[in-house]
């Protein structure tokens, strides 16, 4: 150990205690021995006593003083590997890779064959993807250490995940042929790796060759076999291959892939043969679902009503309640649609009738009383499905009038008022579900889910709070437990709301998840060589590398782009500021009133600052008590999330990007991805991403009715700002295959002619001609508000955009014709809350008083910037 | 499509804690899930519907130190309320067994369930054959007491869990099928 201040025996037993009690995590210990060396004069400035005692400081949570001795000791000790190393761990454990990775280099610098640092720097290596890198020093620690088993795999997987799959192979053979090998389900493991790298060198001939002499060694049978079925339907061996899915569905014939591979295996050109095969399948395994009901996919006509006669049958006589979910996918052939629903409505009468599913089954015995209710059931949720709200309310009560007690009624009817656009109504059915079966936590978060889209978030959160740990607050527990799904829809009900802050809080809570779930691979660098379990471990890393293209990151970063978008274009006051109204021209009773008012408002702002207050605290002690149980506790702790401060932040366009950037990378198939890109980086005036995003998207969707409006505003910005001709030379390269008019208004009445049958192009375009020209407002307003039965896609949804629309003064100030439209749009949608008639929505928002305090009135149409 | 039961990989295991989440008041953390599938891959089982949504799983282990005795313990079992009584769990558990023993050795399967979960106690006594080892005072984080469960798997073999026949001469149409073994 050369160290430029090397210590007397005496201290460096001392030292050595330190080091032992570090790894044993006797911190305390540790310190005490660290202060008889430093409080001799003589070694006062000790730089590796320093370091060690700054690292111990560390694991305590004594961070600032930490980092203090950690510098000094280095200071003092500039060319000594264990102050470099510590100062490597000390930033690690801040998660600061790429520091502690320099940390670790100048550490081998004075000692280049320490085992224990080069393994540190590994790990760094792999955690933040230098494959390079780790293959150098993967390489040393081989050459060092070149009779551990863990040498010889990382050494392979190094060169594999740079796709030298030769040089991998070549030490992977190696290591198998030594003595360090024993015969079990490691080595069945690591042969199944082996495989895995031949089939990604993509020599299929050579991975069979190699599964061939090896398969009796691997205890895996069900991957021996899947990995034969894929190779031989690669080399065209098909009759091979239809054995080996044949031998697979003995084992498991509930798997539907391999039905589809015995059928691309036996060469199947039409439905009927594949039909054939899964009749055949059903002789065999007449306890499996999956041939039965893969069956329905393949027949047609009077094929599919005698199967799906038989399936169906067989459902409600034993009550099946899944049995709609299970059909649901048929219901994009119209023909089956038709079919399923002239049986079900058959069944309907004559089970009421005579208890029978048909008049010709008079003879054979009864039919239980239960088949009438699920049959009740299975159409209610067909009507509902089919967007016939008053036939499936019709069939639910029905049902409900039969068997008052049965849960999955009371959850259908809450779906029928959802996707009715009633969404309080939905929330009280759930509700009353709930109450039934208060132990099934399924029917619970069911319940909470329709209470937040209700906006009803104190509700979901009491609701929650039934299955979550007693003594900690509902939101806090979901979030350590990392449900994710909760937090997105929380963040979308305070998002509609209008709390910003709390509706960015749980983005940023979700976009923490992903990243500490990135850091999670940590340990399984080592833990994976150690247990030989190296294809998981592949998966793993690749599954990291994209684990942001999960649905739930694109949610939660789609809610946090769209409210920093808002908070851009309407920053909200200060705080310090927003009691300056002009109180001379009130009277006086107004004023009155108004006082009142602030007055309420402060006490409640004082309420929830004691309640924030009572619940921080809480939070405090439930986490000293977390680290007193956990003297380990390494993590670094992250910045507290605070809603005022979020919402307030300075550049809400930076922070946007921040959620945008994966998606760009991992999300580039949506083209929302890209429209979200678009509304940013006009907001930023920058032409050329402009221009990247609306080539993106055109490449996914061309005809998107929402592309069109970005394509209106990027023509708009270019002709009215003046770019450098090498943008202009840019812009007029890349757009030509996009743009069939470089006129704004041109192309807008293009697009209005081409598009006339299609509800949600026309409210882009006449959202469009009122940017453009202010004066065609009337024109405007009548294209989008027409609701006339030959327009395509008319539905709720498109509806209800259109309203926002209005509403939020993309069209001008046009009191009338939105008091129009909700009437209109009333008639036809007569359960959606969002066009009841204004009298009734008073109403309702007493009820909500609590929760949104009349938003809409603080909210003036603003004038469109974009 | 139909309900597909297959092994799960480590790209299931968000959709797992999803699943969990919604069903279930034991919760684990991503890195527990990451454990399960690191450690012992081919023993936790998924079923999802046709557009890959998870609507059950089964997450399985083998118990650590007691190499002269093997066995497998179940995690976690969930199935969603919307996708009961199709024999989803039944499946996953058989699927999970049978790998244990195959990968194994595993002699027996254990688990625990609540005193108070009557279905689930139906389900794990009456379809698949296990038996309350012992009571388990306060087992749960809530207080309540938890029925310790095993199962036999000396005599589990290949195949016997759809109680399906192994030697019916599968040959279909009129392709032959190859000499070909594993």
């Amino acid at each position: 150990m050369p160290s430029s201040n090397p210590l007397p025996p005496k201290e460096n037993a001392l030292f050595k205690r330190i080091l032992r009690c570090y790894e044993h995590k006797q911190y305390k210990n540790g310190l005490k021995f660290a202060k008889q060396i430093l409080s001799n004069t003589k070694f006062s400035e000790h730089g590796e006593t320093l370091a060690m005692k700054g690292l111990t400081l560390n694991c305590l949570g004594r961070k600032e003083e930490a980092y203090d001795h950690v510098r000094r000791g280095l200071r003092n000790d500039l060319q000594s590997h264990v102050c470099w190393h510590v100062y490597g761990l000390l930033q690690r454990s801040d998660k600061k890779y790429d520091e502690a990775i320099k940390c670790y280099r100048n550490a081998l610098k004075w000692d280049k064959d320490n085992i224990q640092i080069l393994r540190d720097l590994s790990l760094l290596q792999i955690q933040m993807r230098d494959l390079e890198g780790y293959k150098d020093t993967r390489y040393q620690l081989f050459m060092l250490r070149p009779t551990q088993r863990a040498s010889w795999i990382g050494f392979a997987i190094s060169y594999h995940l740079l796709k030298d799959y030769e040089m991998a192979l070549k030490i992977l053979d190696t290591f198998r042929n030594s003595p360090m090998i024993c015969y079990d389900y490691e080595h069945s493991e690591l042969l199944l790796y082996q495989n895995l790298v031949i089939q990604e060198s993509g020599d299929s001939e050579q991975a069979l060759k190699h599964l061939d002499k090896h398969c009796e060694q691997i205890c895996d049978k069900i991957t021996v076999k899947e990995t034969y079925g894929k190779l031989r339907l690669e080399l065209g061996q098909y009759a091979e291959a239809a054995q080996v899915y044949q031998d697979l569905l003995h084992i498991n014939p509930e798997n539907t892939l391999y039905y589809m591979k015995l059928s691309e295996a036996q060469r199947h050109t039409n439905a009927e043969e594949t039909l054939k095969m899964l009749e055949y399948c059903e002789t065999i395994f007449p306890r499996a679902l999956a041939p039965r009901r893969l069956q329905l996919n393949y027949a047609s006509g009077e094929k599919f009503k005698e199967l799906v006669d038989r399936y169906l049958r067989k459902g409600l006589h034993k009550g099946v309640p899944p049995l709609f979910v299970d059909l649901r996918s048929l219901y994009t052939d119209q023909n089956k649609v038709d079919t399923i629903q002239s049986l079900v409505l058959q069944y309907k009468d004559a089970l009421k009738a005579h208890g029978h599913f048909s008049d010709e089954d008079k003879d054979k015995p009864q039919e239980p009383a239960s088949a009438l209710l699920w049959n009740y059931y299975y159409i209610s949720q067909h009507y509902d499905f089919l967007g016939c709200t008053q036939k499936a309310l019709d069939e639910i009560d029905a049902a409900i009038y039969h068997t008052p007690t049965l849960i999955e009624l009371f959850v259908t009817k809450g779906r029928i008022y959802k996707h009715a656009g009633d969404v309080q109504e939905a929330y009280k059915w759930l509700d009353e579900a709930q109450g039934l079966d208060t132990a099934d936590r399924y029917i619970n978060s069911k319940c909470a889910k329709y209470m937040l889209r209700a906006n009803l978030v104190k509700e979901a959160e009491e609701t929650c709070g039934k299955f979550t740990r007693e003594g900690v607050l509902a939101m806090e527990n979901l979030n350590e437990m990392q449900c994710m799904w909760i937090q997105t829809e929380a963040a979308n009900a305070y998002k509609r709301l209008g709390k910003y802050g709390e509706s960015l809080k749980k983005c940023h809570e979700v976009d923490r998840h992903f990243s500490e779930i990135i850091e999670d691979q940590f340990d399984f660098h080592t833990y994976c060589m150690r247990k030989m379990t190296l294809r998981s471990y592949v998966g793993l890393l690749r599954l990291e590398d994209v684990l942001r293209s999960h649905p739930f990151y694109f949610k939660a970063a789609k809610c946090a782009i769209e409210v920093y978008l808002r908070l851009h274009d309407y920053p909200l006051p200060d705080p310090t500021k927003t009691q300056e109204i002009d109180t001379e021209n009130l009277a006086p009773s107004e004023l009155k009133k108004l006082r009142n008012k602030q007055r309420k408002q402060q006490r409640k702002a004082e309420l929830e600052r004691q309640q924030a207050a009572q619940a921080q605290e809480k939070r405090e002690q439930h986490n000293k008590s977390r680290q007193q149980t956990d003297p380990d506790l390494e993590q670094p702790t992250l910045d507290e999330l605070i809603p005022e401060k979020l919402e307030r932040i300075e550049d809400p366009l930076e922070q946007a990007i921040k959620f945008l950037l994966p998606l760009q990378e991992l999300a580039a198939n949506k083209i929302e991805t890209h429209l979200m890109a678009f509304e940013i980086y006009i907001r930023k005036g920058r032409t050329l991403l402009m221009l990247r995003s609306v080539n993106r998207a055109h490449r996914l969707e061309p005809n998107n009715p929402e592309l069109h409006s970005c394509l209106v505003r990027f023509l708009r910005h270019t002709s009215t700002s003046n770019h450098g001709s090498i943008v202009n030379e840019v812009i007029k390269r890349q757009s030509t295959g996009i743009f069939s008019n470089t006129n704004a208004f041109q192309l807008n009445s293009d697009y209005l002619i081409k598009n006339s049958k299609s509800l949600p192009h026309l409210l882009q375009g006449a959202r469009m001609l009122y940017l453009l020209d202010p004066t065609s407002q009337q024109k405007a307003i009548s294209l989008t508000t027409n609701l006339d039965s030959n327009l395509k896609a008319v539905n709720l949804e498109n509806c209800t955009k259109i309203l926002e629309a209005l509403r939020n003064g993309d069209f001008g100030l046009c009191e009338q014709a939105i008091a129009d439209y909700t009437s209109k749009c009333h008639e036809r949608f007569p359960y959606a809350t969002a066009f009841h008639p204004p009298e009734s929505k008073q109403q309702h928002q007493q009820l909500l008083i609590n929760h949104q305090e009349s938003k809409e009135q603080q909210q003036q149409p603003p004038s469109n910037k974009y | 499509m139909a309900i597909n039961i297959r092994c799960a990989n480590t790209k299931d295991l968000l959709n797992i804690q999803h699943c969990n989440l919604q069903c279930l008041p034991e919760n684990y953390q991503m890195k527990y899930y990451l454990y399960h599938a690191l450690s012992w891959p081919q023993l936790s089982y998924v079923a999802e519907d046709e557009k890959h949504r998870i609507v059950g799983y089964v997450l399985a282990k083998m118990e650590e130190d007691c190499e002269d005795n093997p066995h497998g313990h179940i995690t976690s079992l969930a199935v969603k309320r919307s996708h009961r009584r199709l024999g989803i769990a039944q499946k996953l558990m058989n699927q999970a067994s049978r790998a244990m023993v195959e990968c194994f050795g595993a002699k027996y399967v254990s688990l625990h369930v609540r005193r108070s979960n009557r279905a689930a106690l139906n389900l794990y006594t009456s379809s698949l054959h296990f038996e309350v080892s012992e009571v388990e005072p306060k087992y749960y984080a809530d207080g309540e007491d938890a029925y310790a469960m095993k199962r036999d798997l000396t005599n589990f073999q290949q195949g016997c869990s759809a109680n399906e026949i192994n030697d019916v001469n599968f040959q279909l149409s009129n392709r032959k099928c190859c000499e070909h073994s594993t």
